[in-house]
């Protein structure tokens, strides 16, 4: 028995309401390309999302209108998902460390003090 | 030059052809939105659908400005024969490679046209055409990809897109039907004339599908009709689904 | 388009924690109660990723399905100003199923397995779809009402603990705020049009006003489950809560458009704060649930149709290189 839709474009589709067609197998639907769009020149890209696609060129083209069909965009990259290297959230302990580490912060160079101290020196030196 | 009252014609005529097909191809492509053949694919055929309703919007209000009726009332209470688009745009949907390459062939020309417009004397109009410009090439990028890819995808897809371009390719060439008005609009600078636009699209088309290893059907005679009023079966009874809520009552406010 | 999950609820003697590591479990509730997101390759109790699989997985079908009721109006839409916006909410409306595919595989299920659990009818969504959309009216209470409901339920759900499918829904929250303005600014020029229009639209609220009592779920039970899932934030209100917000927020827009709603019991108690109404028919809800709606089957067949129709298009041109892997955030 075919549809007969409230929607003109269904019936026009002639569907079999039985069909137990459009099982889809793995990778029927592509793989995954992770999507950066940068919103205006002289800011960095920022992660919005994925696309599924067969290539760049089409990701490009479907990231497109699905992440910036509203709003500002200036330039968008597109990278296969399987080539992209992440840390574990486990390892993310290894982040940690950084901000104990004194030597690699402007505050930790405090020198007015020993400038003073010795421009006192010197000057009871000469006095 | 001063312009007569057959310059205005010819510009009315011009935009008419301009916004009826967009009209009508932007209804037609609306249809695959929910239905298309991936999600991301569907949510970018659907934006382009919205450019050209949108792009026509905006041409039938020049129209207005040039005296005739509002945009809604001339788009949604005209039949078929008061329509100028070209046939090409009327089929139903089909299968994807018929929607593709009626995109690929039809936007190809748009975008010659509005780049041609950028330079036509009547200045709304060459504003129109410089405003559509991003948004038109974002359709030509769209529609080469795709036939980029199908060509070199299955046996089956190279059939398809194959057979797509030799049925439609005739009624590619009937976006081109000359107007009444050719020399009018010519002379004052209004338009470079159908003939011109149809080389310069030419020119563009066929290296592409060349390139993609397509055969193109160059010997082909146009079918012309659409641009006088003649039409398919499918228009009316398009027109007739288009315009179903706004006749309940075309004096409200919807 | 989403109202509230239909939360499995396994077996009671099966607690949700059973045979969890009870360090890391702590561990992993201790981030949540510190309001941190919970991210895709983190430790997390089977049950957690089962029940969010099943919920996303259920919204993402919900938007798919969901563009089909309004769809039906797209070639009709009077007007050019109706044309496009509809045209957009209804690409809007895939866009979103996108997103939320997207924020489900990241829990290991892939979008090809979703979408045969939808078409063969072993996942659910949001039961209002299984309703047709008889009249233009129909497409604009849906635009307003529906959107209106699965904005209480997303913003709700934007606070919860996945960190994937809070930004999906961060993202179609703010897109669903032009799809309400343009639902209700449709339902006003009904209501305040033409006789013909006004009850075009009161005909289409009184036809759709049980399945939005339906939106949000039958009444919870507040069952051991419910707390988990609830203090693990997977579900951020009760169905009733969010009934609650729901009425509070639009029964009274709804009547100062003259219109009215077909429950004589309706009405906002002064004292308790609370909205009393008929409870809506829950047998029939199950009924619709369970497959025997009125358009289920055109529902279900019509996005069968679409995969299959697109088939070929999306074998000729997949890569042979083509690799599969979880999608990172």
């Amino acid at each position: 028995m075919k549809i007969v839709s409230l929607d003109p474009r269904v019936t026009r589709e002639n569907i079999d309401a039985e069909t137990l067609e459009g099982e889809l197998q793995p990778l029927d639907h592509f793989e995954t390309y992770e999507v950066f769009e940068q919103r205006k020149r002289g800011t960095h890209h920022v992660h919005v999302g994925n696309v599924h696609a067969p290539s760049h060129e089409l990701a490009m083209v479907f990231a497109k209108e699905q992440y910036t069909r509203r709003g500002q965009c200036v330039n968008l990259w597109v990278v296969r998902t399987s080539d992209i290297f992440v840390t574990e959230y486990m390892d993310s302990d290894i982040f940690e460390t950084t901000a104990t580490k004194k030597y690699r912060e402007p505050d930790a160079y405090k020198v007015i003090d020993r400038i003073n101290a010795f421009k006192a020196r010197e000057a009871a030196k000469n006095a | 030059m001063e312009f007569t009252e057959k310059h205005v014609e010819g510009l009315k005529d011009l935009l008419y052809r301009m916004a009826d097909d967009l009209l009508i191809l932007g209804h037609r492509n609306s249809e695959w939105t929910g239905l298309g053949p991936i999600l991301e694919e569907d949510i970018a055929f659907s934006s382009m659908a919205q450019d050209k309703v949108g792009q026509s919007l905006a041409l039938y209000e020049i129209l207005h400005e040039l005296g005739e009726s509002d945009p809604d009332t001339v788009a949604f209470t005209r039949n078929d024969f008061q329509f100028h688009n070209c046939q090409m745009v009327e089929f139903p949907i089909g299968e994807y490679d018929f929607s593709l390459v009626r995109h690929f062939f039809y936007d190809h020309a748009d975008a010659l046209r509005f780049e041609a417009l950028t330079e036509t004397v009547f200045e709304p109009l060459q504003m129109v055409a410089k405003k559509f410009k991003g948004e038109i090439k974002y359709h030509t990028m769209h529609a080469n990809s795709w036939l980029k890819q199908l060509a070199n995808g299955s046996e089956e897809s190279k059939i398809r897109m194959q057979q797509s371009i030799n049925e439609l390719f005739p009624h590619a060439l009937g976006m081109f039907e000359p107007s009444n008005f050719e020399q009018e609009l010519m002379e004052s600078g209004l338009f470079i004339g159908e003939a011109a636009l149809q080389q310069r699209w030419l020119d563009t088309v066929v290296p592409l599908l060349e390139s993609y290893g397509y055969t193109v059907p160059t010997d082909a005679a146009p079918l012309f009709g659409g641009r006088k009023g003649v039409h398919t079966e499918y228009l009316q009874p398009l027109l007739d689904e288009m315009t179903e809520v706004f006749r309940i009552d075309p004096s409200a406010e919807w | 388009m989403y109202g509230n999950a239909y939360v499995e609820n396994p077996a009671a003697t099966n607690s949700l924690t059973a045979n969890e590591d009870p360090i890391k479990l702590a561990e992993f509730e201790a981030r949540i109660a510190a309001g941190e997101k919970i991210e895709p390759n983190d430790w997390m109790p089977e049950q957690y990723k089962k029940q969010l699989i099943r919920m996303i997985e259920q919204h993402a079908h919900s938007e798919i399905i969901g563009a089909l009721p309004e769809g039906t109006w797209i070639t009709r839409a009077p007007g050019f100003r109706r044309k496009l916006a509809l045209m957009a909410k209804v690409q809007d409306e895939i866009g979103h199923g996108q997103l939320l595919y997207s924020a489900a595989e990241t829990l290991g299920k892939s979008r090809e397995d979703m979408t045969n659990d939808l078409i063969s009818g072993k996942s659910k969504y949001s039961n209002v779809f299984n309703y047709p959309a008889k009249t233009w009216a129909d497409s604009a209470v849906i635009a307003w009402l529906i959107d209106a409901g699965a904005i209480v339920n997303q913003l709700a759900n934007s606070k919860g603990s996945y960190g994937p499918y809070c930004r999906a829904l961060e993202r179609i929250c703010a897109e669903e705020s032009f799809h309400l303005k343009y639902g209700h600014d449709n339902v006003v020029f009904l209501a305040t049009g033409t006789p013909k229009q006004r009850e075009m639209v009161q005909d289409a609220l009184s036809r759709w006003w049980e399945p939005i009592m339906h939106f949000f779920g039958p009444p919870d039970k507040m069952s051991v489950h419910t707390e988990v899932l609830m203090r693990w934030k997977v579900k951020m209100g009760t169905n009733d809560d969010m009934r609650q917000t729901f009425l509070d927020m639009y029964v009274p827009k709804i009547w100062d458009l003259g219109l009215t709603l077909p429950d004589p019991n309706l009405k906002k108690n002064e004292e308790t704060g609370k909205w009393e109404y008929t409870e809506p028919n829950w047998e029939v809800f199950k009924q619709v649930i369970n497959g025997n709606g009125p358009c289920n089957k055109e529902r279900l067949a019509v996005r069968r149709k679409a995969e299959e129709k697109g088939r070929w298009v999306r074998n000729a041109i997949l890569r042979k290189d083509a690799k599969y892997v979880t999608p990172l955030a």
